[in-house]
């Protein structure tokens, strides 16, 4: 991830340069890290409050005025009604689309709270962010999402000042010391999204409700399998399309831990947007594998 | 920490950290990035056996099963059985190509997601492809899925066991209803209601057996790891459902490898920790 705008509040500036340090850590983590030779230095963090400027695209008056919309140049599937009929209740066509913006303004508002958290651990001369903690919460009902990412810098002991913007890693702790030991330095933490709308078409919407076998799914039935293929398509074109955006992240580095969430909102009936967040921790190799011997089981006796 | 017999364990932390930290000012590497969802315990697991993760990989799969299915009728409801088989089976086809254009020979720690609503059912796999360190590419039909951890899957290993695939199972059946003269005779008394746990019996045995012939058609001599989800449906009184899923393995040894565990008392256990009550 890059780092985002200097913008640091001078209180902020002025808190963090003087007095004493304060970590997000649990006990345990802290005595992992004085362990390792990571001193931490400060509790950091950074907020972004993001607007979605196109929020409205796809609700339900676009949709009686845009057919075949545009979507700002990102995937687009088409879906027409095989039954020849024309009605108002009758959905005579259907679209898979990427939500480019909302992509867009979850990237930026990302970016610039990451950004910013590092630039606070960058006063403070940390070498890293250790057990960083990220969340995306919508404030009220009007596309306004707050970003906020936090975690504890840290100073790498007995090492010269930092030259260059901090590392960071969703780990703190043992299993950031396993990390270290199985010869792997952490580089960032990665997050990416993507999100895709559907405007269910008449086979879909049928399908949905449960008419499999009826004269309106038979129509476009090749096989005796009711499958509800623009449901299946634009959740699979979602996952895949974080995954990418995660992996152009990478840049030859290995993604670990990685979380995959998928959630699938209804606005109203056949209108639903899919949204699939990838976090996980960008690691580099900087050894190579002490040959281990072979795990044995072991029982505990407590 | 210490190895069994006592030695002091070498391993310098500290320098460790030092020298990873240093490694970040080098140039990016040119390898292949991988993905994986699997906690660095588990990837060393992995090591140990000679096999490393690939590629996060996922399959999905929803289908429709007719309106007004659930709630009238005698015996299977044969085609929520069938909507499920179906569901499972192409959602396993995709995440076997997903695994298979990464490279992958298998698929660990799979994170079966099903939801069956009166409407449509849907089945989501999610987990890591991995092969054999270093290995060349294989057919999407040699690739094996499992819902083993990948721990699960290097024991498995260790023990002269492989994993084949993922079998499922499931059937859903009807309830009958009782007739008027019985639910009255019946009102205010303790009674079993046979019809249920008849329908519970018939669920149970067709989607056993279902799973079972998976795990026959994959050459398999057992399914481990089964997992069970049984129960009257939510959205419909008179209906019961049972599926059934696990990983099909074969002994690929002469035998099987006998793993002793080791009996270790562990120091960090709360049960030990200093009790300031134990002073009153």
């Amino acid at each position: 991830m890059s780092e985002g705008p200097h913008d640091l509040p001078e209180a902020a500036e002025r808190r963090l340069t003087s007095g004493a340090f304060s970590s997000g850590l649990s006990v345990s983590d802290f005595s992992a890290c004085l362990e390792m030779g990571l001193e931490p230095v400060g509790l950091v963090q950074g907020f972004c409050a993001m607007h979605q400027g196109a929020y409205a695209m796809g609700g339900a008056l676009s949709r009686s005025l845009s057919p075949y919309g545009g979507s700002g140049g990102g995937y687009v599937q088409n879906y027409q009604c095989p039954h020849g009929m024309i009605s108002t209740e009758h959905r005579a066509w259907g679209q898979n689309y990427e939500q480019t913006w909302v992509q867009d303004a979850w990237n930026q508002g990302f970016t610039s709270a990451y950004g910013r958290m590092l630039e606070e651990a960058a006063t403070l001369g940390a070498h890293g962010v250790v057990g960083v903690i990220d969340s995306e919460t919508p404030l009220g009902d009007v596309g306004v999402i707050e970003f906020h990412v936090r975690g504890t810098a840290v100073k790498v002991l007995d090492t010269p000042a930092p030259t260059s913007s901090p590392w960071s890693t969703y780990l703190a702790g043992q299993r950031l010391a396993k990390v270290f030991e199985a010869g792997y330095a952490p580089v960032s933490i990665v997050a990416a999204v993507s999100s895709v709308r559907v405007w269910a078409y008449c086979v879909t919407e049928y399908l949905m409700e449960g008419f499999s076998g009826s004269m309106w799914t038979n129509a476009i039935n090749v096989s005796s399998s009711y499958e509800i293929e623009q449901i299946v398509t634009a959740q699979t074109w979602s996952r895949q399309r974080v995954r990418s955006s995660a992996r152009a992240q990478l840049h030859g580095d290995a993604l670990h831990g990685a979380d995959l969430r998928l959630v699938e909102r209804e606005f109203e009936k056949g209108d639903l947007e899919i949204e699939a967040v990838l976090r996980g921790n960008r690691i580099r190799r900087f050894k190579d594998f002490d040959p281990l011997p072979v795990p044995q089981p072991t029982v505990r006796l407590s | 920490m210490t190895t069994h017999d006592g030695a002091k364990d070498t391993i310098d932390a500290k320098a460790q950290v030092r020298r990873a930290v240093a490694s970040l000012a080098e140039k990016t590497s040119n390898a292949e990035s991988t993905t994986s969802d699997l906690s660095i315990d588990e990837e060393l697991n992995l090591h140990s056996i000679g096999w490393e993760p690939v590629e996060l990989v996922s399959g999905v799969s929803l289908f429709s099963t007719p309106a007004g299915l659930w709630n009238w009728g005698e015996g299977e409801i044969a085609s929520a059985s069938e909507a499920h088989a179906q569901a499972f089976k192409f959602a396993i086809q995709r995440i076997h190509k997903e695994a298979a254009d990464a490279g992958g020979h298998g698929v660990v720690g799979v994170h079966v997601e099903r939801r069956v609503y009166s409407t449509h059912i849907e089945v989501t796999l999610l987990g890591t492809a991995v092969r054999p360190v270093g290995a060349g590419r294989v057919e999407s039909s040699d690739v094996f899925v499992s819902d083993l951890s990948a721990r699960d899957f290097t024991m498995l290993m260790v023990a002269g066991w492989e994993p084949l695939g993922l079998a499922t199972g499931a059937s859903f059946v009807y309830a009958p209803r009782r007739t008027m003269g019985a639910a009255l005779q019946q009102q205010g008394q303790n009674v079993e209601l046979k019809n249920y746990t008849e329908a519970m019996y018939s669920s149970r045995e067709s989607a056993m057996e279902r799973m079972q012939r998976v795990a026959l058609d994959l050459k398999g001599t057992g399914v481990v790891g089964v997992k069970v989800v049984e129960g009257p449906m939510s959205f419909a009184t008179h209906a019961v459902g049972f599926a059934a899923w696990g990983t099909v393995v074969r002994l690929v040894k002469d035998a099987h490898h006998f793993v002793r565990p080791t009996m270790v008392v562990s120091l960090n256990d709360l049960g030990v920790a200093f009790d300031a009550q134990s002073l009153h």
